[in-house]
């Protein structure tokens, strides 16, 4: 009799691994697949039951002693039982992707998720747009400048040519000048030399000459000095001397 | 205040005027007879300056100029050329802001000392300025034509070709405005063949050369494509340039007589460097040619 009371145990053990098997997988499932599910869990219940009633009738045969622990393994069986069939209940209601996916077509249940992606890649090819945008702005920018500078360039250097034109003007000027005032410079020097020889009756003439001569020259160092003077110079030298 | 003291300068230089007046008027008796009338000049005339410079203190343009120019008078008269033409310039200068006309008289004084005693660097200077006051107050182009080439001659005769091109380049712009193409041709090829030989100045002959197509472009297409040509070839770093590959674009929408074309190619020049006012005159005009062109066939 114990013996049957396990085997009932056994098999009772298997029913409810199967049956909690299956209520994990009926939210998964949609449509035929799922009423199968269910009618089969059912009907395991109702084995499950008719299990536990013999196994009620087998511990009223055990003799009152060892019953208690008996009708303890029964009570738990019972609990189980009853968990299994709230489960069971639970599972039919279930929502899950699966019923979604039923009503609306197979792709769905990923329209919003695919929504979302859509929307971010767009997002992204914007972003990448907006990017290539501002680069070829910014090498366009990068160009004008690059001419505005090279115009400016351009600009310098025909100033620099012109520049360079008047200080070889001016170079050659103050070159030519030098060479007078040397030349002037050694005829005085030369009258000096011829007034020290001549007699001194004739020299305050010489002197007020020497110092007019003296004064213009350095009057004639800030303004151009013209040719004629210096042969002027020449002129009255050779005629003193 | 400091107007007070300016109305104040005002009278000091009217009395001065008055003073070296008489005193100019006192020597001409005497002057044959003492030397020391040179003297009585030379003080007159110091005291036209000194008047002068009062009055342009006072902002009295017109008399600071009279009272210069009679300062130079006095020089001229006593053979004093140099500073004579001082004196004149000083006028010019002070005229400029008020009579245009009186500052181009005396500034024309000022260059006939100047090329009497051969200065011609100067003189040309002073062309130049009349230059100026003709185009911007006279707004005779015609004149200020006439006086740059006359300073650009001067500045070849004394060898400074870069003052030279300065001129003639205004002169060429001055022309071409007027459709007196072939004389505008002619100086910016001139110039374009001087400069792309310098080393400073070959990365400005492109511009030239530029210009000169555009002149050509405004008589006749054809001349246009074989002046191209022949400006590649003489400087080949002219291809390169963005400015022939906008030519040749626009010799093609020209032969197309395509103004869609044209006018794209001009623009997408424009976003890159701005064509300056010159410019866009001439590609104007050479548009409104396809325009008319079109418009005959219709």
């Amino acid at each position: 009799m114990s013996s049957d009371f396990e085997a009932y145990e056994q098999d009772f053990g298997t029913l409810t691994a199967e049956i909690t098997n299956k209520i994990g997988r009926i939210p998964k499932l949609g449509g035929e697949e799922k009423t199968q599910l269910v009618l089969n869990v059912d009907k395991q219940l109702e084995e499950v039951r008719e299990l536990m009633e013999q196994m009620d009738l087998e511990v009223r045969e055990i003799p009152i002693q060892s019953r208690g622990m008996y009708q303890n393994r029964l009570k738990s069986y019972k609990g189980e039982m009853e968990k299994l069939e709230k489960d069971f209940k639970r599972s039919r209601i279930a929502y899950s992707d699966e019923v979604r996916n039923e009503l609306l077509g197979e792709d769905a249940g990923s329209s919003e998720s695919q929504l979302i992606k859509l929307r971010e890649e767009r997002a992204h090819l914007l972003d990448n747009t907006e990017k290539l945008e501002r680069s070829s702005r910014r090498l366009e920018a990068g160009y004008q400048i690059a001419v505005e500078t090279e115009q400016v360039g351009q600009e310098i250097l025909a100033n620099l040519h012109t520049d360079r034109e008047k200080i070889q003007r001016s170079r050659d000027r103050l070159r030519e000048t030098d060479a007078n005032l040397g030349k002037s410079s050694r005829i005085l020097t030369g009258m000096l030399r011829s007034f020290t020889n001549t007699p001194p009756q004739l020299s305050p003439i010489y002197v007020s000459l020497l110092s007019l001569l003296s004064m213009s020259l350095s009057y004639l160092c800030l303004s151009a000095i013209s040719p004629i003077y210096v042969s002027l110079l020449t002129l009255l030298s050779m005629s003193l001397s | 205040n400091y107007n007070m003291d300016n109305s104040g300068k005002e009278k000091e230089a009217l009395a001065l005027i008055a003073e070296a007046d008489k005193k100019r008027k006192c020597s001409r008796g005497f002057g044959i007879l003492f030397g020391g009338s040179s003297r009585k000049y030379e003080e007159a005339c110091d005291m036209y300056v000194r008047a002068g410079n009062m009055f342009k203190m006072a902002k009295n343009w017109s008399a600071a100029g009279s009272a210069f120019s009679q300062a130079a008078q006095l020089h001229l008269q006593m053979d004093n050329k140099l500073d004579g033409a001082i004196n004149f310039l000083d006028a010019g200068n002070a005229f400029k802001k008020v009579d245009p006309q009186e500052a181009i008289n005396c500034l024309t004084q000022v260059i006939e000392i100047y090329t009497d005693m051969g200065r011609f660097t100067i003189a040309a200077k002073h062309h130049i300025s009349i230059a100026e006051i003709y185009e911007s107050e006279l707004l005779d182009v015609n004149k200020a034509i006439s006086h740059y080439e006359q300073a650009a001659d001067y500045y070849k005769g004394e060898e400074s070709t870069s003052a030279a091109n300065k001129c003639l380049l205004k002169v060429a712009t001055y022309a071409a405005q007027l459709e007196q193409y072939q004389k505008a041709i002619d100086i910016y090829e001139q110039i374009g063949t001087y400069a792309m030989d310098s080393v400073l100045l070959k990365y400005g002959a492109k511009d030239h050369f530029f210009k000169a197509a555009l002149c050509h472009f405004c008589v006749d297409m054809l001349n246009a494509r074989l002046s191209v040509q022949r400006y590649e070839e003489m400087f080949p770093a002219f291809s390169d340039a963005r400015e022939c590959k906008l030519v040749k674009k626009l010799l093609d929408a020209y032969e197309e007589q395509d103004v869609d074309g044209f006018t794209n190619a001009v623009k997408d020049f424009d976003t890159i460097s701005r064509l300056d006012q010159w410019n866009t005159t001439m590609l104007l005009r050479i548009k409104k040619q396809i325009q008319d062109e079109e418009s005959d066939l219709r």
